[in-house]
């Protein structure tokens, strides 16, 4: 599978090109466009493998859809054209074997090779990080797609290191995270608009995002007409 | 070597002099030149990169607020890049790959190398995608400036793909018609007239294509005159030549025309119906230039054997291709449609023969159910 990254930052989309008989599981509703030799299978199970109706209801749970898409190429030079719903950027991470937690929704798609499975956070976590209750964990190895909005930015972190709520995007395994509140006092944290924070610790790989979409939703909501 | 600059849109390419008298395709435009064997005048001494600007600061980046005035001062993005790298972008006719094998990249150009060297699967080991790298080489993708002369009128299409704009320079006596709202700025030569155009069967066509009824006429009454049109929402702007030929566009994707074109609205029937974006299709036929919108950026597709689209992303597509609004194929003879109700692709528009679809990245309808969840909700 090749894949070229089209149009970045706000408008991305990923075009994979694909030979016969490779496979791809992507996100419900990401596909934009493809060549015909494309055969579409909708399951609630990894491609091949485990699966089922528990592990999409744990999908569903971390804010992603109970099914999932697999897109197998039944000819040669198959294309096929996938992109996150909102503005943001796309970004493909190889995954060789570590594993990777990434943020409910931003999971776009990955090669065959790849588990997913939704991960709880623990309870403390899930109601005050300002992300979803579960999280997707890929394992594996193969390419993995995941979308951000906003563009994506790396950290390597070594040591600790802080992100607001809502700005991850995907880590390693290897580092942990609690949350925290952003300054020495509560009420100050609060005031200072930053509230509570993510801190991780350890050493590894972290991504996050410049925009949260909780943020941008409640700027807008208030000038919305009432549903 | 032979340097050479493409007469249409002046992106330069140096080339092997075995390639001189023949033609090649530019990557830029997509318009055919001539190679002819030039003196051996040293190229590099007439690159316009030598813009200090230009030649320091990441390609095309950070030239942002170019006004209509100097905007043609400023060199165009790609010549920012070391020349040699765009060597071997001009491919000569001969080897040139068939224009429409398989999904070209957007705009094809300069970033064919740049994507080889990010884009390839796997990278380093241990390796997660560099950014840095990656941000430069989509970069200076996404911000090439399109820009063309045609019998009709000279464009640019600036800022893209995000927030695309087209400048557009007619001669005096020229026309341009466009949809209202389109007019970002103008040259005070230029006459606006609004009005129905082309009689009741045709404005009411439009309006059905989810057009306005009203068209503007912007008229060069004295002398050469200017305009910069964008569209509604963030997003990208395509070209397209008529040469005799129908362009049909999407809801909504219309922007502007040249004298020349008649815009119509073209009903669907039972098609419409069921691919959820209306009933009827702007249909665009004649000779001359149109232009139309997207929300997300655009990507011409040359299709050849057969395409499936989702048909919220269709932005407009060739007259040459027959289409029809399906459920993915594959799952409706084997008689399982989990895909249609489940898979949230719904329906697709299958495209078969051959010629040219135009696809948008984002569609305004995923924004819109996203933003729904935060309307507030009625207080009693």
């Amino acid at each position: 599978m090749q894949h070229q990254l089209l149009a970045q930052p706000a408008m991305s989309v990923a075009k994979l090109t694909m030979q016969a008989g490779e496979s791809v599981t992507c996100e419900v509703g990401a596909m934009i466009a493809m060549t015909s030799g494309f055969n579409v299978e909708t399951t609630s199970r990894n491609k091949g493998g485990s699966g089922g109706l528990a592990k999409g209801l744990k999908r569903m749970f971390a804010g992603e859809n109970f099914f999932l898409n697999h897109f197998t190429a039944t000819a040669s030079d198959q294309t096929l054209m996938i992109g996150p719903g909102l503005l943001g950027d796309v970004m493909h991470y190889p995954l060789l074997g570590n594993t990777l937690i990434v943020q409910g929704s931003s999971w776009l798609a990955s090669a065959v090779g790849i588990e997913i499975d939704a991960t709880w956070q623990g309870f403390g976590k899930a109601l005050f990080s300002g992300e979803g209750m579960f999280w997707v964990k890929c394992s594996g190895s193969g390419d993995l797609f995941l979308n951000s909005f906003g563009s994506i930015y790396q950290v390597d972190v070594d040591g600790e290191y802080v992100v607001d709520t809502g700005h991850i995007v995907a880590f390693d395994d290897t580092l942990q995270f609690r949350v925290g509140k952003a300054g020495t006092s509560l009420v100050g944290s609060i005031l200072g608009g930053e509230g509570l924070v993510c801190k991780f610790s350890g050493q590894g790989r972290l991504y996050c995002q410049s925009h949260n979409p909780p943020s941008f939703g409640k700027l807008l909501g208030p000038k919305l007409k009432a549903r | 070597m032979i340097s050479i600059a493409c007469p249409h849109c002046q992106k330069r390419y140096r080339l092997d002099d075995k390639f001189a008298g023949k033609k090649a395709k530019c990557k830029g435009c997509g318009q055919v030149m001539s190679i002819k064997a030039s003196p051996t005048a040293d190229s590099t001494a007439t690159l316009p990169s030598q813009d200090p600007l230009a030649a320091n600061g990441p390609p095309a980046q950070n030239q942002p607020h170019t006004t209509p005035d100097d905007a043609a001062a400023v060199p165009p993005a790609e010549t920012a890049a070391p020349i040699t790298e765009t060597t071997s972008t001009a491919t000569p006719v001969s080897a040139v790959e068939p224009l429409a094998a398989g999904v070209p990249p957007a705009q094809g150009a300069a970033t064919d190398n740049n994507f080889a060297s990010v884009g390839s699967p796997g990278g380093q080991p241990g390796g997660a995608p560099h950014q840095p790298n990656r941000e430069q080489a989509s970069r200076g993708e996404a911000s090439q400036i399109l820009r063309g002369t045609t019998n009709h009128l000279q464009y640019e299409i600036s800022q893209r793909p995000d927030f695309s704009i087209v400048k557009v320079e007619i001669p005096q006596g020229r026309k341009l018609y466009a949809e209202p709202s389109a007019m970002v700025s103008m040259t005070p030569s230029m006459h606006l007239e609004a009005g129905f155009k082309g009689g009741i069967g045709k404005t009411f066509g439009r309006l059905l294509g989810g057009e306005s009824l009203i068209i503007n006429t912007f008229t060069a009454q004295d002398g050469p005159g200017e305009v910069m049109f964008a569209g509604g929402a963030a997003g990208d702007v395509a070209y397209h030549r008529l040469e005799g030929n129908s362009l049909y566009l999407q809801r909504g994707a219309y922007m502007f025309n040249s004298e020349g074109v008649e815009v119509s609205g073209k009903w669907q029937g039972a098609k419409g119906f069921f691919s959820g974006e209306g009933l009827v299709l702007l249909k665009a036929s004649g000779t001359g230039d149109i232009f139309f919108n997207s929300y997300g950026a655009i990507v011409p597709i040359d299709v050849t054997d057969g395409f499936i689209v989702d048909t919220g992303y269709v932005v407009a597509f060739e007259e040459s291709l027959q289409y029809r609004v399906t459920v993915l194929p594959g799952l409706r003879t084997a008689g399982k449609i989990k895909s249609f109700f489940f898979g949230g692709e719904g329906l697709v528009c299958q495209f078969a023969g051959t010629g040219r679809v135009w696809v948008q990245t984002r569609q305004v309808k995923s924004f819109l159910s996203w933003a729904h969840n935060y309307r507030p909700a009625k207080s009693n």
